[in-house]
């Protein structure tokens, strides 16, 4: 190979590599999710609002989603407000539309994942798979946490196998047996 | 632990295919369109099979449902490289689509041809589907499963109200929309539920039970007043 054919290689590649790198970082950017309203899950956690005060759904059904436009005006509807946030929310109220949050967290779609018995069975914290959602002041643009399959099956080992042994392991291993379970299509569907 | 099976009466049934579109609709089994269908490509988990009398010919057809036959003893699971098929503690045969590689042993090895492979992508998730199942990608087994998730919403449902899981509660779609009750769901492992004493009685047989499958199927057949 000349020395000239040399140099156009490696030009060329540096152009190759500046456009993926340059490519990844736009794409990495706009993937963050904007919400219509900025929401400070900080500000309300700490007036000892529970998760489930606003994600109600979390405790009865499979999908915690987020919470109706109704819910939030039942406490910000009245006295004056400087915030924009609370007015661009009395503005969704006055025209009878709901918010259109967007949706940051998804599983995969393969991924059968009940809220509903993670959180009044199991009582796990939100923040074990949510991360520290109270600290935001304003709504995240992506995930706190990536989630891996490795995740969900490690609190579910932990839980099924419990120490010791004689009957009362014996008994506990069988309501785990009911309810914590390591079968995969407990899980995937 | 219980042991699901299934009962399905052959007086009963009348072929209606009840079964077939209540399966479709639970499982979102796609509709695989005219050209792939003569393919022989149609997935349908639930199948009403006919079968001609041989000596009445034209006048008398036997229909026979045939969902996964959901064996005991599965062909299946056994040649499956990567475990995505197996038999899981309630003696369902359960098939865990993000795992399977799509290598088609599964379905050399079933019997009974209850098993169906997504050759393109049939469809995609859209509203009116059933949430709770996934829709398959394209080159994946599918089968039936006696609507496990069905199962786990009403041991969810029990756990919730914090009550013993009752297994009455749970039923298969297909069950369900039986409007001759020809197919009977319940608990084998329990002599005194109806899909136990049904299974017990001398119309009782299995599908290809000389193969060893041992299938939670069991069939009930024709009475006397046949032929």
């Amino acid at each position: 190979m000349t020395r000239g054919a040399l140099v156009r290689l490696i030009l060329i590649l540096i152009v190759i590599g500046v456009a993926v790198t340059w490519g990844y970082w736009t794409g990495l950017v706009e993937s963050g999710t904007t919400q219509p309203i900025q929401f400070p899950h900080k500000t309300h956690l700490d007036l000892k609002l529970a998760c489930t005060t606003c994600h109600y759904r979390a405790e009865k059904e499979a999908v915690a989603g987020r919470p109706p436009t109704a819910l939030c005006l039942g406490c910000h509807m009245g006295g004056d407000t400087q915030s924009q946030e609370i007015k661009k929310l009395r503005a969704f109220g006055e025209t009878g539309r709901e918010i259109p949050w967007r949706r940051v967290w998804r599983l995969p779609s393969h991924v059968y994942f009940p809220h509903r018995v993670h959180v009044t069975i199991a009582e796990i914290k939100c923040q074990t798979c949510h991360g520290p959602m109270e600290s935001l002041t304003r709504p995240p643009e992506a995930p706190l946490k990536i989630l891996a399959m490795d995740d969900c099956i490690a609190c579910h080992e932990k839980l099924k196998s419990p120490e010791g042994g004689g009957k009362a392991a014996a008994e506990a291993t069988k309501m785990a047996a009911r309810r914590i379970s390591l079968d995969c299509i407990t899980c995937h569907r | 632990m219980a042991l699901w099976g299934m009962v399905i009466d052959l007086d009963r049934c009348t072929g209606c295919q009840a079964c077939v579109m209540a399966c479709k609709a639970e499982n979102n089994v796609p509709a695989v369109g005219a050209k792939e269908a003569k393919r022989g490509r149609i997935i349908s988990w639930m199948q009403v099979l006919t079968e001609t009398d041989e000596e009445h010919h034209g006048e008398k057809t036997r229909f026979i449902p045939r969902p996964c036959l959901q064996c005991d003893d599965p062909p299946c699971t056994k040649v499956c490289p990567v475990y995505a098929t197996y038999r899981n503690p309630d003696g369902i045969v359960a098939q865990i689509y993000a795992r399977c590689i799509g290598c088609r042993f599964c379905m050399a090895a079933c019997p009974y041809n209850a098993k169906y492979f997504n050759w393109h992508t049939y469809q995609t998730e859209k509203p009116g589907q059933n949430p709770d199942v996934s829709v398959r990608p394209k080159g994946v087994v599918e089968k039936c499963t006696f609507c496990h998730h069905r199962l786990q919403k009403a041991r969810e449902r029990a756990l919730a109200e914090k009550r013993d899981f009752d297994p009455n509660d749970y039923v298969t779609a297909c069950a369900q929309a039986c409007p001759a009750q020809a197919i009977v769901f319940g608990d084998l492992s329990d002599p005194t539920s109806a899909v136990s004493k049904l299974a017990a009685s001398p119309r009782a047989f299995k599908l290809l039970e000389e193969l060893g499958t041992k299938p939670k199927v069991i069939y009930l057949s024709e009475g006397e007043g046949r032929g």
